[in-house]
């Protein structure tokens, strides 16, 4: 009987949490996101990007985190496609495993709009950054500051991910062009502050001063990566350079602690991406279905103009 | 060479680390007889059988099959050749169906693609099992079973497998009398298609009834082989221990006191309105077949077994029990019939399962005191003569006996004045029965109440003071000590 | 009584010569010497004093979470909610440490109180719920997670005090503080397990549940005491590792409570309960953090690195069993 109870309790109550979210059924314009996940501080600024611009364009966002799983993310675009949506905006998990979702998307007649990674199928459109440009950008720049000679350390992301290995190719171009560049070391630490900081710990023990530069493939590596040289204070010796600009890295490239770090416009990506949406549904766009927002380098010089944004 | 003996081990000997389990031991086996196998827990029985079956390789020694020398390297071997064992503690797949069991590693096949034939399967199996009289659809999971009809089914199994030789390890250890019965019938019909039957058990009214032929070890050591018919009773325990036991029980007069356990209207789920006194310095025999309820009225008690209507008496109080601990504070001790799940901690030592139940005497506080502990285990050790290397030796690797000495230590221990036996002596040989028997003499000596729980009738005569017959969940009969006899327990306990 | 003397062993497994015992006794060990012997061989940058204190500097958190999760397999349960337990508490601890706000002890009761609460409600679930611990710590590793991001709206909690920030970072009489915690730790778990009726009853209820609860131990209770301790500790942990990195991140400890998980079993800790000590699970720990060391230190390529480490931990557990 008890059970009985708690379940019907259960069911009343899931029912009516639900229901909050089918109520206004008026003809807005509804747009579905598929966001990579929602647990990466970036793809969260691209998120509320997102979904300031819908707010200003009076548009309703569904936003779903496909937490890294590109199977999770297809049945989302599914849903997106059952429940009629007008356009759905696709942050991909992965290059190969997310494209059946734009494929789904396509077929049933909606528009997808692909944001800040790509897919092996054409979406409609694409709004992003060139993740190369980024390892470019950085890896230029720590090479400026070493007098273009001197042994590196990289630090990458999970081996693998699109990210990473456009960020690597990206940044091995640059090394290719300077020969008094020399990588000693080159180890994953998962995007993970914590991984990184151990990282580094054991390649000052095995390196010490022969380190003259690190890049790391991100800022959160980044910043494990400086509290283990400021704990041996070698942070004055070494040069470090690392990718998205978080408030964190901010903060430490206006101290001057931070060399440089490589911006990626989420705004940019989230408010183009609800724009480029709209103009599908509307049927307006015609030739430029590719939108590339640029990197920007940060350093001590131009950092506040981002730490406003 | 004698063409009569189907098996025949010679000189075999088998050391394991610090022990010489078996000395040059041999054996030999007649078509359609059984042989039984004698001796204490640690005689080597188990390990020479372990060592026909192909479970161990003898360190020396040859064994001969229909007069060809044989080397087993696996149990499989043994079983193609057509030896097979029924353990103690049976070891059926319980999810599986009671012909899938049988069939196991041997199914019929269909000649197509070699899928499994059910139909076959079933139908041979349901044959097997009519021909054991077993009533009990074979399509039934294994888990269903009693113990007795499992047996059947390890006996069909054996039978399928074409087994010449059947080694059966304690069979009745769990059988209720008519069981018992039953499965005699069928050693007798096994014995009759020529079958050879190796028989170990510790009961000595049975292997008198079924033997042909009987071979005992101690130590390690081969002591004798002869014919039934040359060995009474009394000279078989002598052989078995090596010395002569005047009597195993040596129980005296005793003068009871004070009620001091009463239990009124006790009802719970497999038994109803139970009433019944215990003095102290007395003991109360509850005899009854498996299955009628005893065990859960004595659970009950020590709270391991819901009660669902009645009270519990102790000393005059009325008191709860809702679980073990509440019996405990009551001082109310058992020594439960299921060693293995409810009274060791196998994985532990022996100091630590003594001590388990009452570390409160030998702690400050939250904190052991260890030296007190050793103490009080040195002396429980001493006291209960429990054979152990080391007071840190794991439990699991000690006799039956030593490990039910254990158990009983830990009771002790807990200075608890009403004291639940149920089947003390299951599974231990004749040395450990006696001193066991002798302990709970002395306690009732003390002024302890003991309830003793036995489906052996010898013991249950032997020493209880008052026999409570349980049938069906209920007490049928109070008998007094000088009323009871076998005959008339049996039956009341039946019908 | 007429009882006989003293007897002495007669059918005992006992162990036969010197070496074989000590080495069935002291396997893991030989395995972690015979592991930094090869890297000592291999790379003179790893048998230094720096790099010693900066093994057992990282092998810290790990360390105590391998401690808190051995009272529960130890108690026959599992707990899977560390790695979001720690998140949640390094997060939850960091949004009361910003410069100037609570002090100190503010974010340290906070962190270890939500440890602790999280493992009330796993130890409640799971004895009065009568619910597998399996599922129940399954469950709360998505909740702690989801917490985790709830409480810090899926961003690192940074710019944090600077007397917080000395937890991970600082040193006392030269000694990191994570070291002295993870020291006090052992010292503490050691204690109750080997000279406290708890510790005993937790040895019991994983040996033999129903034995336990027979032998009038309140199962229900130690079981939720091992839960406790387990979370308590993943909440300091996570106090630890926010303070080390200097934020809480949401995202932190991501399957932390597998690596728990190998240095307890590595340390000779049986899964199905009863057995293992406390000093097997912190060399475990820190066979997994030398092997982490070492391979950084010859710097192996990342995906050789895992097999690698895969292969030694096998390896150690081999020579442990083997012997």
């Amino acid at each position: 009987m008890k059970k009985i109870q708690l379940a019907s309790l259960l069911i009343i109550f899931v029912a009516w949490a639900l229901s909050g979210c089918n109520r206004n059924q008026k003809k807005e314009i509804v747009i579905g996101v598929s966001m990579l996940s929602l647990q990466s501080e970036f793809v969260v600024n691209v998120k509320d990007a997102m979904e300031a611009r819908a707010k200003e364009k009076n548009i309703k966002l569904i936003i779903t985190d496909a937490q890294l799983t590109a199977e999770k993310q297809v049945q989302q675009v599914e849903t997106f496609i059952s429940q009629k949506v007008d356009a759905i905006i696709l942050n991909p998990c992965e290059v190969e495993a997310s494209s059946p979702a734009v494929d789904k998307a396509k077929a049933a007649g909606i528009p997808i709009v692909n944001v800040n990674s790509e897919t092996k199928s054409t979406p409609n459109a694409f709004v992003g950054s060139r993740d190369e440009e980024a390892g470019e950008i950085a890896m230029e720049q720590l090479a400026k500051l070493i007098n273009y000679s001197g042994n590196v350390v990289i630090m990458d992301g999970n081996m693998g991910q699109a990210a990473q290995i456009k960020r690597s190719v990206g940044a091995m171009n640059v090394v290719a062009k300077y020969p008094n560049l020399k990588i000693i070391a080159e180890q994953t630490a998962q995007w993970d502050r914590a991984k990184a900081m151990t990282l580094m710990e054991n390649w000052i023990q095995s390196y010490g001063s022969k380190i003259n530069a690190v890049f790391a493939q991100n800022d959160e590596m980044g910043m494990g990566a400086l509290q283990a040289l400021e704990q041996v204070k070698l942070k004055s010796k070494v040069v470090l350079v690392s990718v998205d600009a978080i408030a964190d890295a901010l903060q430490a490239v206006k101290a001057g602690r931070l060399n440089a770090t490589v911006y990626q416009d989420a705004k940019g990506q989230g408010a183009g991406a609800i724009d480029i949406a709209l103009k599908l549904i509307k049927k307006e766009l015609t030739d430029k279905k590719e939108v590339l927002i640029p990197f920007k380098l940060v350093t001590i010089e131009n950092v506040n103009d981002f730490l406003k944004k | 060479m004698n063409q009569q003996y189907i098996l025949r081990a010679e000189n075999i000997s088998k050391s394991f680390p610090g022990v010489k389990a078996l000395d040059n031991v041999q054996i030999s086996i007649e078509r359609g007889k059984v042989h039984a196998v004698l001796g204490e827990n640690g005689a080597g029985k188990s390990t020479l059988m372990k060592i026909l079956i192909g479970m161990l390789t003898p360190d020396s020694g040859e064994i001969y099959y229909k007069g060809e020398r044989i080397k087993f390297t696996s149990v499989h071997d043994a079983i193609k050749t057509g030896l097979s064992m029924i353990h103690q503690e049976l070891l059926p797949f319980p999810e599986l169906s009671i012909a899938e069991n049988i069939f196991m590693g041997n199914e019929p096949t269909s000649k197509f693609l070699g899928w499994i034939n059910q139909k076959e399967m079933n139908k041979s199996a349901a044959l097997l099992m009519n021909k054991l009289g077993a009533k009990v659809s074979v399509t039934k999971a294994m888990k269903e079973l009693s113990i007795a009809e499992m047996q059947m089914a390890e006996i069909a199994k054996a039978i399928s497998n074409k087994a010449e030789i059947i080694i059966m390890d304690e069979p009745t250890s769990a059988l209720s009398n008519r069981e018992v019965d039953i499965l005699f019938g069928i050693i007798e019909e096994l014995k009759q298609q020529g079958i050879a039957i190796i028989y170990i058990s510790h009961k000595l009214d049975e292997i008198l009834r079924i033997s042909d032929t009987i071979t005992i070890m101690r130590d390690g050591k081969h002591i004798t082989t002869c014919d039934k018919s040359e060995l009474d009773h009394d000279q078989l325990i002598a052989l078995i221990v090596g010395r002569e036991l005047s009597s195993i029980f040596d129980k005296k007069e005793i003068n009871p006191g004070e009620v001091v356990l009463s239990v009124k209207g006790l009802t719970g789920a497999k038994f109803k309105a139970i009433n019944f006194n215990v003095r102290s310095g007395e003991m109360v025999g509850i005899a009854g077949l498996m299955g009628s309820g005893r065990t859960e009225i004595v659970n009950a008690i020590y709270g391991l077994e819901k009660i669902l209507k009645g009270e519990i008496i102790v000393k005059g109080k009325k008191v709860k029990i809702r679980s073990p601990r509440d019996a405990i504070k009551n001082s109310i001790g058992l020594v439960s019939e299921d060693r293995k799940k409810f009274g060791l901690v196998l994985t532990s030592t022996v100091k630590h399962n003594i001590t388990i139940s009452s570390l409160r005497k030998c702690s400050n506080g939250p904190f052991l005191n260890l030296k007190k502990e050793n103490q009080i285990v040195d002396e429980q050790i001493q006291k209960l003569s429990i054979k152990t290397s080391s007071p840190d030796q794991i439990v699991n690797f000690l006799s039956g006996g030593n490990q039910q000495k254990i158990v009983i230590s830990k009771v002790l221990l807990n200075d608890a004045d009403i004291i639940i036996f149920d089947e003390p002596t299951r599974g231990i040989d004749i040395g450990a029965k006696s001193e066991i028997y002798r302990l709970m003499t002395q306690l009732v000596k003390d002024g302890k109440a003991i309830i003793l729980i036995s489906s052996e009738l010898t013991e249950i005569l032997g020493m209880s003071d008052r026999i409570l017959v349980i049938h069906e969940g209920a007490i049928k009969v109070e008998l007094s000590k000088a009323e009871a006899t076998q005959e008339l327990i049996m039956k009341h306990a039946m019908a | 009584m007429n009882f006989k003397k003293f007897t002495s062993p007669t059918h005992l497994i006992e162990n036969s010569p010197g070496i074989a015992k000590y080495f069935k006794k002291y396997g893991i060990f030989i395995a972690l010497l015979f592991i930094c012997i090869i890297l000592t061989i291999a790379t003179p940058n790893f048998l230094t004093l720096q790099n010693m204190v900066m093994v057992l500097r990282q092998t810290s958190i790990n360390g105590i979470l391998a401690i808190g999760v051995t009272f529960v397999i130890i108690s026959g349960g599992i707990d899977l909610s560390l790695g979001s337990v720690v998140a949640l508490t390094g997060v939850a601890a960091a949004s009361f440490a910003h410069p100037g706000t609570h002090g100190l002890i503010v974010p340290l009761l906070v962190g270890i109180l939500i440890g602790l609460g999280i493992g009330v409600i796993n130890g409640l679930i799971i004895t009065k719920g009568k619910v597998a611990a399996f599922i129940v710590t399954l469950g709360m590793m998505t909740i702690a997670r989801g917490l985790a991001l709830v409480v810090s709206d899926g961003r690192p909690v940074s710019n944090l005090s600077d007397s917080f920030n000395f937890i991970g970072g600082g040193a006392f009489l030269n000694i990191p503080i994570p070291i002295l915690l993870f020291a006090a730790v052992i010292i503490l778990s050691s204690i109750i397990l080997n000279y406290t009726k708890t510790g005993r009853y937790i040895y019991a209820v994983g040996g033999n549940e129903n034995a336990a609860k027979a032998s009038g131990i309140n199962v229900h209770s130690i079981k939720m005491f091992t839960y406790i301790m387990c979370s308590g500790l993943a909440g300091l942990a996570g106090i630890v590792l926010a303070s080390r990195i200097t934020t809480g991140q949401p995202n932190a400890g991501v399957a932390y409570e597998l690596d728990a998980i190998a240095a307890v079993v590595i340390g000779g800790t049986s899964l199905s309960g009863g057995a293992g000590k406390i000093i097997g699970t912190v060399v475990g720990a820190l066979i997994i953090g030398v092997i982490n060391n070492g391979l950084d230190l010859l710097n192996i390529t990342s995906y050789s690195q895992q097999i690698i480490k895969g292969l030694i931990i096998i390896g150690a557990v081999l020579l442990d069993r083997k012997n």
